[in-house]
C-alpha cells in the first residue's frame, strides 16, 4: 500500500511542524516576548453572500489597528441548515463562536436557553438607533435586545408595466391580492410566488396573515404547551382563500408546489410572467441575465415595483422581513471585543457598502442616504418604506416546529382549503408542540 | 441458434453501445450541466448554448474555492487515511480468520455482516452527542472512525475470501527452504495477497468517498466537511439563487477520480467484488 | 470456495487440536488469532454497538438539545407516540416501496447486465465492466444531483426531450407530487446500484457449472429453457443473497430523498424522518426513538429472509 502509506505521512508530518512552531511560540513566550503573540482571532460565522461579509469583516479588522483579527467561517446556505450548525455547535459549548450571523426567527431559540452572550446596554443603545422596526423586534427576545440588527430583508411586488397596464391597475396606488389574481387570470399570465415546501412558503402565510392583522402565534414567549395559534381566525382564513385561489386556479404556474425565490424570479422574466413577491436580489440577477444576452434588453424597462400587496384594500401590508442580527456566543472567550467588532461591521457606511456590492439593503434607515445607492437600486425608497411595514414572523424558540408544520399544512397550494387548512394546520402543530406528533 | 461472427458482432455493438450509454448518461447530462452559465440553466436543452467554464473557475480559483478546496482536501484525507486503516485491520484480521485456528471466528464475520447492513442514520444521532462531548464533533478523527464502521466490514469479507484462495503451502515450502517466518510471509505470500489487498482498499475508498450522512451531520466547518456535505455549501450570486453551475462541477471534480480508478482498475475491482461474494 | 471455514482450516499446517488440552502451539496460534482479529472486532462493535445502547438509552427520555434542563425520562412514550402516528407508517410504507420496487427492477437489469458482461466478446468486456463499474463508484449525491437537474422543471431537459409521451410536457413538475418524484428517486437509486446487485449475479452466474448448459444445449433447451431449468435454480444462493444486501441497503435510503425533496410531498423515507427529527429539530430523544425503530426493522428484514428463505448470509458480505 505505498500510494496509502505515502498520504498517511502527511498529516503526521504536518503535526509534527505543528508541534515544533508550538514549541517555538511556547519558547519566545518563556523568555517574556508576549507582543509576539498577536492580536485574538475573532470567529465570524457567516452565511454565504457576495463576499460581502469577508470585505467587511477585513475593514473592521483594519480600523481595529492590532486589537483584534476577524475570521469568517462559512454556514449553509439553507436558513434551516444554519440554525442546525449554529445550535448544534452552540449546545456543544464550542468557544470559538465570537459573532454568527443570526438569521431573525430563529434568535428566540438560541437566546432562549442562555446561548446567547448578554448585549452590553450601551452597544445595545448605539446599534439600535434609526434600526427598523421590524428588525429590531427581530433582535429582541422577551423585552431584551439579545442581538444585534445588521442588514434587514423585505420583499416588494415586482411588476410588468405593460400587465398591469393591460390590468388597468394603478401602480402609485396600494394593490390587493385579488386585484393581481383578477389581473394574471384575465391575462392568461402566472403570479411570482413561493409555493415550495420551504421556509419561503412560512414567509407567506405569515405576510398574509400578518396584512390581514392577525398573529399566526398569539403568544411568541410561552412554553411548548402553552403556546396559542391564531390562524383559525378571520386572518387565516383570508390567508388561505388567497393561497388556494392561486394554487386551484394554477396562477402560480406548473412549478408553484416547487417554486422558490429564484425559480419564481426566472418565472416572472419569462413571456408569463407578470407580478411577483420577491425579495431585491431580482434587480441585480435580472440585469446580469439582461447584460449576459440572455434576456431581452426591454425587459429591464418593463418592470416596475411598489409595496407588497394588501390583504383588505385600505388596510397596511405587512411585508416579509428576513435580514441578518449579530450575535455572540455565551461560550465565546472575546465577548468583550466581539461587540466592538460587531459595532464596527453594523456602521451606517459598511451597512451602506454591503447594500450595494450584495443587495442586501440595510437595517439602519441612515444607511440608505448613503451616496449611489438610488443608483444600484432605484428601489431604495420602496425597500425602505417596506421594512418599516414590515413584521416579522413568529418570534418563538419553537419557531422550527411552527414553521415546519405551516410547510407541510400549507403546501401544495393547490390543496389548502380555507374551510380545513387553517384549523388542521393548528392542531397539527399544537400536537407537535406538545410532543404528541411527529412533524 | 447459431449466429453469424458478423451477427455476433452487431449484436454485441448494439448491446455495447445500450449499456454504455446507460451507464454514462447521467454523468454526460451533469458534465454537460456543468458548462452553461447560469441565464442558461433554464434553456431546457441537454448541452449548453454556449460553453463556459466560469463555473468551474468559480470553485477552484473564485469565490467558493475556499469552500470546495477544503472540502476537497478533507475528502481526500479522511477517506484515504479510513481506506488505509481499514485496509491494515481487515488485512490483519482477514489473514487470521483464513490461517489460524481460534475462536470466535464466525462471530467476527456476523459482526462484520451485521455492521455492514446497519442503518447508518440510527448512530448518527447517539454519535454526534458523544462526539461533541469528547471533543471529536467537526474532527478528521471524528469521521474517520465511523467510516471504519462502512469500510470494515466490506474490506474484511473481501480479504477473507481472498486470503482462502492462496497457496499457503508455499510459505510452508519457502520455510523448508530456510527462510524464517518473516521472509517466507513476505517472499511468499505478499506478493500473493498484494492485489486483493489493493483491490479491497479501491472498493474501502470508494465507499468512503461516497459517504454523506456523517459528513453533513458530524461536521460544521471546513475543518473537516467533506465534498459531498459541502455541495449543500454552495451558493448564487445571492442567497436565493441557485447554485447550480457550481455544484455540477464540483460534482465533476469529485467523480474524476472515480472514472481514473475504474479506467485503471476495472478488471481488479470486478474480481474483488465477486470473489467470496457468494459462498459456495 | 465451496468449503466452509471448518474443512478450510483442516488444509492449514497446523493440526486440528484435540478439544480438552491444547499443545502450546495450538494455543499460540490462538492468542496471535486473537490479536490480529481483535482490533478490527473491537472497533466494529465500538463504532456501532455504543451508539445504538446510547440511542436506546437516550429514546427513553424527552429530550431537546436547544433545552437542556427540560429533558425528562419518559419511559417508552416516544415509542408510543411515533407508533400511533400516521407519519411514520407513511414513511414506512414509502421506504417499503421504494425497496421493493428498486431491488425488483435491479435484479431483472442486474441480471441482464451479469449475462452481457459475463459473455461479452472479449474485445468489449474491459469497456463495458468499465462503464457499468462508472454508477458504482460515483458519489449518490452526485448521482441524486445529475437526475434531479435532468428532471427539474426548470432547470431540466427531459421534459423537452419527452413531451411526446402521454402524459409528460413541459409543465410537467416531476417534484411536486408523491408519485412523479418517486419515479425520479427510484431511477436515481436503480442508476446507481445496479451495477453493485449484477457483479454479485456475475458471480453467481460464474458458478453455474458449464457442464451442465452445455448438456441441456446438447439435448436442444432452448435459451429460455435453459435459463430456467439449469442456470437460474445454480443461481438461487447467489439471487438471494443479492436481494436481501440490496433489499437492506434500499431500506436505509436517504441521499436521493434528501437532495431531490428533502422528504416533500410525500416522498419522505424513514431515515429522513431520524435525520430530520434528531438532527434538524434536535429532539434527541424522539430521534433516537425512530433510529431504534428504523435499527429493528432492519433486523427483522434481515430475520425474515434467513427464516423464511433459509438466505446463508454468512456465506456473502455487502457493499455500500
Amino acid at each position: 500500500m505505498p500510494m496509502d502509506a505515502r498520504h498517511y505521512g502527511r498529516p503526521r508530518k504536518r503535526a509534527r511542524a505543528a508541534a515544533g512552531i508550538a514549541l517555538a511560540i511556547g519558547a519566545t513566550l518563556l523568555t517574556g516576548c508576549s507582543s509576539e503573540e498577536g492580536p485574538p482571532t475573532l470567529t465570524w460565522y457567516i452565511n454565504p453572500d457576495d463576499g460581502g461579509q469577508a470585505t467587511i469583516a477585513q475593514i473592521c479588522t483594519d480600523q481595529a489597528d492590532g486589537a483584534y483579527t476577524i475570521e469568517t467561517s462559512l454556514l449553509p446556505s439553507d436558513a434551516g441548515a444554519q440554525r442546525e450548525q449554529l445550535a448544534r455547535r452552540l449546545a456543544a459549548g464550542d468557544d470559538t463562536m465570537d459573532i454568527m450571523s443570526l438569521d431573525p426567527p430563529f434568535v428566540p431559540e438560541l437566546a432562549e436557553p442562555g446561548y446567547l452572550a448578554p448585549v452590553p446596554e450601551d452597544v445595545a443603545e448605539r446599534t439600535t438607533q434609526n434600526v427598523v422596526e421590524g428588525a429590531l423586534t427581530g433582535a429582541t427576545w422577551k423585552d431584551k435586545v439579545v442581538a444585534v440588527p445588521f442588514w434587514a430583508n423585505t420583499q416588494i411586488l415586482w411588476y410588468r408595466k405593460s400587465v398591469a397596464e393591460a390590468a388597468g391597475l394603478d401602480m402609485s396606488q396600494p394593490v390587493t391580492w385579488q386585484q393581481l389574481i383578477d389581473a394574471a387570470a384575465g391575462q392568461g399570465k402566472f403570479l411570482g410566488v413561493q409555493g415550495a415546501r420551504a421556509e419561503s412558503m412560512t414567509v407567506w402565510v405569515n405576510a398574509l396573515v400578518e396584512s390581514a392583522g392577525g398573529a399566526i402565534v398569539e403568544n411568541p414567549d410561552a412554553p411548548a404547551d402553552e403556546i396559542r395559534l391564531g390562524l383559525e381566525s378571520e386572518a387565516g382564513t383570508q390567508a388561505a382563500e388567497i393561497v388556494s385561489a392561486i394554487g386551484k386556479e394554477g396562477l402560480g404556474g406548473p412549478g408553484l408546489p416547487t417554486q422558490t425565490e429564484n425559480t419564481s424570479m426566472i418565472q416572472f422574466q419569462g413571456d408569463q410572467g407578470s407580478f411577483m413577491v420577491n425579495y431585491p436580489f431580482v434587480w441585480p440577477a435580472t440585469n446580469a441575465a439582461v447584460e449576459a444576452g440572455t434576456l431581452p434588453a426591454g425587459l429591464i424597462e418593463d418592470i416596475g415595483w411598489t409595496l407588497y400587496p394588501q390583504v383588505n384594500a385600505g388596510e397596511d401590508t405587512a411585508p416579509p422581513l428576513g435580514g441578518i442580527n449579530l450575535g455572540v456566543g455565551a461560550d465565546s472567550k472575546h465577548q468583550d471585543l466581539s461587540y466592538q467588532a460587531i459595532e464596527c461591521i453594523v456602521s451606517p457606511e459598511n451597512q451602506s457598502l454591503y447594500f450595494t456590492t450584495n443587495g442586501n439593503p440595510p437595517a439602519n434607515t441612515d444607511a440608505y442616504n448613503a451616496p449611489g445607492i438610488s443608483d444600484t437600486f432605484p428601489m431604495a425608497e420602496t425597500i425602505r418604506e417596506s421594512l418599516e411595514l414590515s413584521k416579522p414572523r413568529p418570534q418563538t424558540p419553537y419557531y422550527n416546529e411552527v414553521s415546519t408544520g405551516i410547510q407541510q399544512t400549507w403546501t401544495p397550494p393547490s390543496a389548502v382549503d380555507p374551510a380545513t387548512t387553517p384549523a388542521t394546520s393548528s392542531e397539527f402543530i399544537l400536537a407537535v408542540l406538545k410532543g404528541e406528533k411527529l412533524l | 441458434m447459431k449466429s453469424s461472427p458478423v451477427r455476433r458482432r452487431v449484436t454485441w455493438t448494439i448491446i455495447s453501445i445500450v449499456v454504455i450509454v446507460y451507464a454514462l448518461f447521467p454523468v454526460a447530462s451533469i458534465l454537460a450541466t456543468s458548462f452553461k452559465i447560469p441565464s442558461d440553466l433554464t434553456s431546457g436543452t441537454f448541452l449548453p448554448n454556449t460553453w463556459s467554464t466560469t463555473n468551474y473557475e468559480e470553485i477552484l480559483v473564485g469565490d467558493a474555492q475556499d469552500l470546495f478546496l477544503s472540502a476537497l482536501r478533507n475528502s481526500i484525507g479522511i477517506s484515504l487515511i479510513a481506506t488505509f486503516v481499514a485496509v491494515v485491520l481487515a488485512t490483519l484480521c482477514a489473514y487470521a480468520i483464513a490461517r489460524l485456528d481460534f475462536p470466535g471466528k464466525k462471530l467476527i464475520l456476523t459482526t462484520a455482516l451485521g455492521v455492514s447492513i446497519f442503518p447508518v442514520i440510527s448512530i448518527v444521532t447517539p454519535l454526534f452527542n458523544l462526539w461533541r462531548n469528547i471533543g471529536l464533533y467537526d474532527t478528521w478523527l471524528g469521521l474517520i472512525i465511523p467510516y471504519l464502521s462502512l469500510t470494515l466490514p466490506i474490506s474484511i469479507w473481501t480479504l477473507a475470501a481472498f486470503f482462502r484462495q492462496i497457496p499457503w503451502e508455499l510459505e510452508q515450502a519457502a520455510q523448508v527452504d530456510g527462510a524464517t517466518t518473516w521472509q517466507a510471509f513476505r517472499k511468499a505470500i505478499v506478493p500473493l495477497a498484494a492485489p486483493g489487498v489493493f483491490t479491497t482498499a479501491i472498493i474501502a475508498f470508494f465507499i468512503a468517498w461516497n459517504d454523506f450522512v456523517y459528513g453533513i451531520s458530524l461536521t460544521s466547518t471546513d475543518a473537516a466537511r467533506p465534498v459531498p456535505a459541502a455541495l449543500a455549501f454552495f451558493t448564487g450570486a445571492s442567497q436565493f439563487e441557485e447554485p447550480t453551475g457550481a455544484i455540477s462541477a464540483a460534482a465533476i471534480i469529485v467523480t474524476i477520480p472515480v472514472v481514473v480508478l475504474v479506467l485503471a482498475f476495472q478488471r481488479q475491482i470486478v474480481s474483488g467484488l465477486t470473489q467470496g461474494a457468494v459462498k459456495g | 470456495m465451496s468449503t466452509s471455514v471448518e474443512a478450510k482450516r483442516g488444509a492449514a499446517p497446523a493440526p486440528k487440536p484435540a478439544k480438552p488440552r491444547l499443545s502450546d502451539r495450538a494455543r499460540a496460534e490462538r492468542r496471535l488469532g486473537l490479536w490480529l482479529a481483535g482490533p478490527a472486532f473491537i472497533i466494529m462493535l465500538a463504532v456501532t454497538a455504543y451508539p445504538i445502547l446510547l440511542a436506546l438509552w437516550d429514546s427513553l427520555f424527552k429530550y431537546r438539545l436547544t433545552a437542556p434542563d427540560d429533558r425528562a425520562f419518559i419511559g417508552l412514550g416516544n415509542y408510543g407516540v411515533i407508533l400511533t402516528d400516521s407519519v411514520f407508517w407513511r414513511d414506512l410504507g414509502v421506504t417499503l416501496l421504494i425497496t421493493v420496487i428498486t431491488v425488483a427492477v435491479e435484479l431483472v437489469l442486474g441480471f441482464a447486465l451479469a449475462l452481457v458482461m459475463n459473455s461479452a466478446l472479449k474485445a468489449v468486456r474491459g469497456w463495458l465492466r468499465t462503464a457499468i463499474l462508472v454508477p458504482y463508484g460515483i458519489i449518490t449525491v452526485v448521482s441524486a444531483f445529475a437526475w434531479f437537474y435532468a428532471f427539474d422543471i426548470n432547470s431540466g431537459y427531459i421534459n423537452h426531450w419527452f413531451d411526446w409521451v402521454p402524459g409528460i410536457s413541459p409543465d410537467l413538475n416531476w417534484f411536486a407530487d408523491g408519485p412523479t418524484a418517486l419515479f425520479v428517486i427510484i431511477a436515481s437509486e436503480i442508476w446507481k446500484t445496479t451495477p453493485f446487485i449484477s457483479l454479485l449475479l456475475l458471480a453467481g452466474l460464474a458458478q453455474v457449472p458449464g457442464e451442465l448448459t452445455e448438456a441441456a444445449e446438447v439435448d436442444g433447451a432452448t435459451w429460455w429453457q435453459r435459463m430456467g431449468r439449469v442456470i437460474l435454480p445454480n443461481m438461487k444462493a447467489a439471487i438471494m443473497v443479492a436481494v436481501l444486501f440490496r433489499a437492506l441497503d434500499a431500506f436505509r435510503i436517504f441521499d436521493n430523498v434528501y437532495i431531490m425533496t428533502n422528504g416533500a410531498y410525500g416522498t419522505e423515507v424513514l431515515s429522513l424522518l431520524a435525520y430530520r427529527t434528531s438532527i434538524s429539530r434536535l429532539e434527541i430523544g424522539m430521534g433516537s426513538a425512530i433510529s431504534v425503530l428504523l435499527f429493528l426493522c432492519v433486523i427483522i428484514i434481515c430475520f425474515i429472509a434467513i427464516k423464511l428463505f433459509k438466505v446463508d448470509l454468512t456465506g456473502a458480505r455487502g457493499g455500500n
